[in-house]
């Protein structure tokens, strides 16, 4: 390391929530006018360690050293102070003020330290303007009327009318087309040659590449490995480091013999617009078919829109041959569809109620005549569902929210069990469920499978939906790029695919 | 509903206030006759008084408060068939308001239109002092309505209801049924108890009670002028008093349910007195088979009167039965007690 | 009274569901919330028979605290079921107003009982269903959606009687709130009250419709993924607020003999204020129909205790404020401590 101190270094920072340890012993640094990538999956701990940076989080241990002096940064003010700039994905501008009034926000140009001097406002500016390229955004026009890119640029000139020594910003390049990319990165060109460092945090590898000096990569909420070259490790090593795991899962065996018999789900040119464009894809009873992709390749979207939670801009969902009503959960379940979600607590579960109500909420017309409900067949049927999943507690009765997240995502299971589903809709089933418990549900799930439900899995780890899957569909921005039987995929090749694009190894 | 607060100007002016009330009874009864063509002379020359016969054209803005109630309803009733018998009067009335930035607007467009008097009800009176003011400023009359403005700078005339003298009567009446009764008990159901009117009544009362010392207040509780509040809380103060001679309730609305009330606990044998003057307390006392034996009056017919005053304000005269050559600075209505003996002679001023 | 069937009372699990004692059962079975506000009351009855004994333990007393609960305790009900649900109905008392007048106007009456009675439900149902349609359907947030409700209902009453009050001539109505048709001793208000707090109840705890808007409450989107016609439920739990309030308009009508349209003044409010006490989440997802009527009941006794003592409504209105505090914060020390 050179003798001067680094602009930034954060020493074993780390920060919990209730129940999460977000950030656990993380080493950042920075040099003064170098690009830093920060890459990881999601939930790796890369929007806390930026919240931390920004001051909008305090961490729980750990130092933080601004130019080899610790600080504290107490705040957003203080963080600003210093000279750090934070551009969030959802950008942060006040609608209905105008350009310049963003810019300038907290920090306004006063006489007497009141009185705000609009012109003044407006002519540093324009300057910040053209000095990123984009000299045609009026000062004075509403943001509300900008484009993405443009609020981009707005966002850009907020954090250089500060005294910016550091910009942190999270994908900036996700809103914004091919050559306004191209100018975004001459503007950290520029920057960076002025000496300003630039924390910047995508998905594309190839931006990477591009314009970063070097790169950090999260996982669990660890940095596995910091300061790497840019430009020169390999994908594939990159990859590796994001997505290594300690633990080897244990996969179940695979029925000898491939799944026969017609199709019970059928997806024909499903597409939503701005999401994911049209799809094919079959799934036979007894057959796990999975969804390999990073998070915003449209898997979650593709699940929800074949469930009927969103409405498809193009093409049919069939169960048995008879089209669903589009957009209509109601009728994907009554056709014998279930799915369980992503979110399981904000999006399945009654967090207040005992598990017996999480699995019969969708089956409460067995348990009732007239609607009265017969608690006695209700009870006695979740119990049979559950302990048919092995849920622990062996208790229905316990509130859901105080099962660990395996059991949880089981009761989900049980839900549908009990329903008599015939085609299971799974997205990101083992996420929040510890290593431990993650074989059991692999071997649930395959016993379900095997007893002849029909599978549909989505999953961002990609050894999940190997291990799982029979066949395997690989997702790139809202576009299957490939497809094969899971045992002729191996890791690398699918993450290549999912991250490059080109199907060539 | 505040009032003028000195005692000795009340009093000064219950003549006065007689005088018009009967002067509008009057009035009331004759029918439009043939134009006279004298209206031009200056009233000095003249009669100085304005009365039924046609004269200058006048047109008198009314802005009130939203007619949510019997009484208020009866307010604006009064001031529209009052304003109707006269050919020469037009009434520019506003849609009732209870929202005094509302009603502040109201009474501004009448100042825009440059009505010739106003006559305003405010919802508040203090919050309604300033636009007062602005139309005594524009050179338009006031004629303050009941509720009483901030200061006399705001109207050239107010005229309203004793909420005081209400009380008074109300505990004399009492007072002078009971007072050959030993250790006789009073209990009273008042009206929306963070209104100063019913502060008001209340003292009225009390003080009228201190004549008899024989008859002590037990009870006091406060319903809100509506027939639900009237009933739950007459029937709490029934259970709370097993034994009582007399009632005093501060609105005949409310009565409506507190009559409910004593007719569910099946409970007589005490007198029950009113106040306001509705039709149905009226015809609950010529009937005389309850306990509702009178009611004291805050009468409506003010409106009526106010559109007299604003009448002769438009044309520079004074009032019948007045010396004055201009109607006075402020009229204090005698709360009568209407029992069965003269019941019959308002039965027409009941409100419903 | 409790949403589940036997909570663990410290949060753990137990690992083998043996038969519990008899007691133990019971005191499982009966929300911690409920017990405090069974306090609650009994500390009021006490202070009650302390300082009026004569008047207060009296079945007259009785009669009268119960009644004057009815009208707003059958409110209350419906409000229960919508604030579990998730939702708000600021409107409970304008419908309350409206129906009450509209069931007492002149030409109602002509058609006697039964014509005030199909009247005030009728409107209480058909303002519930406006309500239900804009919101369920029209996508508005319920506190806006009733809070135009409220002005225009509110408005509507007014029009109707032209502030005047509508007095009931129809006997059979009238009769209705006197004493000789008390059935045991018990006044039919009381009656109407009690069967359609036993029905909420039951529908609430034993029905598809009530685990529904449990549901809906606790998780919407989890509701909507799991099959629940969320939409549907909403308009019937309006539908239902509705219906309660014109049910209570009808009673306020026996009760007062008469219409107006400042009937139902700050209902929502009480309503609200009930049920909060009785143990719902305002966020919805729990609530029981137990508390809401206890809380109802806590509130009356408070005002007939003031009223026997003749305190007046300053000292009422800070009393109440103080014990609404002192309510919430007993059930939270209670409810965190078991």
């Amino acid at each position: 390391m050179a003798p001067e101190p680094p602009l930034l270094s954060m020493d074993g920072i780390t920060k919990s929530f209730p129940g999460v340890r977000a950030l656990d012993g993380v080493d950042l640094d920075v040099q003064a006018g170098e690009v830093h990538c920060l890459l990881g999956q999601n939930g790796a701990g890369k929007s806390t360690l930026i919240k931390v940076l920004a001051g909008a989080h305090q961490p729980d241990t750990g130092t933080i050293r601004w130019l080899g002096e610790p600080v504290t940064l107490r705040s957003p003010i203080a963080a600003m102070r210093l000279g750090i700039a934070t551009i969030y994905q959802e950008l942060d501008l006040v609608e209905h003020l105008s350009v310049a009034e963003n810019v300038h926000l907290g920090h306004e140009p006063t006489t007497a330290g009141f009185v705000v001097r609009g012109r003044a406002a407006r002519a540093s500016t324009a300057a910040l303007l053209r000095r990123l390229g984009h000299p045609e955004i009026d000062p004075a026009r509403p943001v509300g009327g900008l484009s993405a890119a443009q609020r981009q640029i707005v966002s850009m000139a907020r954090a250089l009318s500060h005294d910016v020594r550091l910009i942190v910003m999270d994908e900036p390049s996700a809103a914004l087309d091919p050559d306004e990319v191209d100018n975004l990165f001459r503007i950290v060109g520029d920057l960076t040659a002025d000496g300003v460092a630039v924390v910047h945090i995508s998905h594309r590898l190839e931006e990477i590449r591009r314009i970063g000096d070097r790169v950090t990569v999260l996982k669990d909420g660890r940095a596995v490995a910091g300061g790497l070259p840019a430009k020169s490790t390999p994908t594939r090593e990159v990859v590796a480091l994001m997505t290594g795991r300690d633990v080897e899962y244990v996969f179940p065996a695979r029925p000898p013999a491939a799944p026969g018999g017609p199709p019970v789900l059928q997806v024909q040119r499903l597409a939503r617009e701005g999401e994911f464009e049209p799809l094919d894809l079959e799934v036979r009873p007894g057959e796990i078919v999975g969804l390999a992709g990073l998070v915003g390749s449209g898997r979650s979207e593709i699940l929800e829109t074949v469930y009927g939670a969103r409405k498809p801009s193009a093409g049919r969902v069939l169960v048995d041959g008879r089209p669903l009503r589009p957009g209509s959960v109601r009728a994907a379940v009554r056709a014998g569809l279930g799915l369980a979600p992503e979110e399981r607590k904000a999006q399945a579960l009654l967090m207040l109620e005992s598990v017996t109500r999480n699995v019969s909420v969708s089956s409460l017309s067995r348990f009732s005549r007239a609607g009265w409900i017969d608690r006695g067949a209700e009870r006695g049927a979740a119990r049979r569902a559950t302990r048919e999943l092995s849920l622990r507690p062996d208790n229905p009765a316990v509130p859901v929210r105080t099962l660990s997240g395996g059991n949880q995502q089981k009761a989900v299971l049980a839900r549908w069990l009990l329903r008599g589903c015939r085609v299971l809709l799974l997205d990101e089933p083992t996420r929040g469920v510890d290593v431990g418990a993650r074989a059991e549900l692999y071997a649930v799930i395959r016993r379900l499978a095997d007893e002849g439900l029909a599978v549909l899995l989505v999953s961002s780890e990609v050894p999940e939906v190997l291990g799982l899957a029979d066949r395997v569909l690989v997702l790139r921005e809202g576009r299957v790029v490939h497809t094969a039987p899971a045992r002729e995929l191996d890791e690398h090749r699918v993450l290549d695919l999912v991250m490059e694009g080109s199907p060539a190894s | 509903m505040p009032v003028p607060t000195s005692p000795t100007s009340r009093r000064g002016l219950l003549f006065g206030a007689a005088a018009v009330s009967a002067g509008a009874l009057l009035t009331g009864c004759t029918s439009n006759e043939p134009a006279d063509k004298d209206d031009d002379k200056p009233a000095a020359n003249d009669r100085p008084a304005a009365d039924d016969r046609p004269g200058k054209r006048v047109t008198i803005g009314f802005a009130g408060p939203q007619a949510d109630h019997g009484w208020l309803n009866a307010i604006n009733d009064n001031a529209k068939s009052r304003a109707g018998t006269y050919s020469d009067v037009t009434l520019e009335i506003t849609e009732g308001s209870n929202d005094t930035a509302q009603q502040i607007g109201q009474i501004e467009t009448l100042i825009n239109k440059k009505v010739d008097v106003l006559v305003v009800l405010p919802a508040d009176g203090k919050a309604l002092t300033q636009v007062g003011l602005k139309a005594m400023r524009a050179g338009i009359p006031v004629v303050n309505l009941d509720r009483v403005f901030n200061t006399p700078q705001a109207y050239r005339c107010w005229i309203g209801g004793d909420n005081y003298g209400m009380g008074l009567n109300a505990g004399h009446y009492i007072g002078e049924k009971l007072k050959d009764k030993a250790d006789a008990r009073v209990i009273e159901l008042a009206g929306l108890d963070n209104l100063e009117l019913t502060r008001q009544r209340t003292q009225g009362f009390d003080d009228a009670l201190k004549n008899y010392p024989n008859i002590k207040k037990v009870a006091r509780q406060a319903a809100d002028f509506t027939v639900e509040s009237g009933q739950a809380k007459m029937a709490q103060l029934l259970q709370a008093q097993p034994e009582f001679d007399a009632l005093w309730n501060h609105d005949d609305d409310q009565g409506v349910g507190a009559l409910r009330a004593i007719e569910q606990a099946g409970r007589e044998g005490f007198l029950m007195v009113g106040g306001a003057g509705a039709l149905s307390a009226f015809q609950a006392i010529k009937q005389d088979d309850g306990v509702l034996k009178a009611t004291v009056l805050y009468p409506p017919t003010m409106a009526a009167s106010a559109i007299d005053l604003a009448r002769a304000l438009g044309q520079g005269k004074g009032v019948g039965g007045l010396a004055e050559y201009e109607i006075p600075a402020s009229l204090t209505l005698y709360s009568a007690v209407v029992d069965k003996t003269n019941v019959d002679q308002y039965m027409s001023t009941g409100f419903r | 009274m409790t949403q589940h069937m036997s909570p663990p009372r410290d949060g753990t699990p137990r690992t083998a569901a043996g038969p519990a004692p008899a007691w133990r059962s019971l005191a499982a079975r009966t929300d911690v919330r409920t017990l405090s506000l069974l306090g609650v009351l009994a500390a009021l009855i006490l202070i009650g028979s302390i300082t009026k004994p004569d008047q207060f333990l009296d079945t007259r007393n009785l009669q009268l605290v119960l009644t004057q609960a009815s009208v707003i305790g059958v409110v209350t009900v419906g409000m229960t079921f919508v604030i579990v649900s998730g939702g708000i109905d600021l409107s409970v008392g304008a419908i309350v107003a409206l129906a009450s007048v509209w069931a007492t106007t002149v030409a109602t009456q002509e058609y006697g009982f039964a014509g005030i009675l199909f009247t005030a439900v009728v409107v209480g149902v058909g303002c519930g269903l406006v309500n239900g349609v804009l919101i369920a359907y029209g996508g508005m947030v319920p506190f806006i959606a009733t809070l135009a409700m409220l002005a225009s209902a509110r408005g509507l009453a007014l029009e109707i009687t032209d502030g005047r009050t509508q007095i009931v001539t129809v006997q059979g109505i009238l009769d209705l709130g006197e004493r000789d048709s008390y059935v045991l001793g018990v006044p039919p208000l009381v009656l109407v009250f009690a069967a359609v707090t036993v029905i909420g109840w039951l529908v609430l705890n034993r029905t598809t419709f009530g685990r529904r808007t449990v549901a809906v409450g606790g998780n919407a989107e989890a509701a909507r993924l799991a099959g629940i016609d969320v939409r549907r439920q909403r308009l019937h739990l309006y539908l239902l607020s509705g219906l309660c309030c014109g049910i209570a308009a009808f009673l306020l009508i026996v009760l007062s003999g008469s219409g107006q349209n400042t009937n139902g003044n700050l209902y929502e409010l009480d309503a609200i204020a009930a049920a909060i006490i009785g143990g719902t989440l305002l966020s919805g997802g729990r609530g029981t129909i137990t508390g809401s009527v206890l809380g109802v009941l806590i509130f009356t006794t408070i005002t007939n205790i003031f009223a026997l003592n003749n305190l007046q409504s300053d000292v009422q209105q800070i009393a109440k404020g103080a014990i609404i505090v002192a309510a919430v914060l007993v059930q939270r020390r209670t409810a965190s401590t078991t």
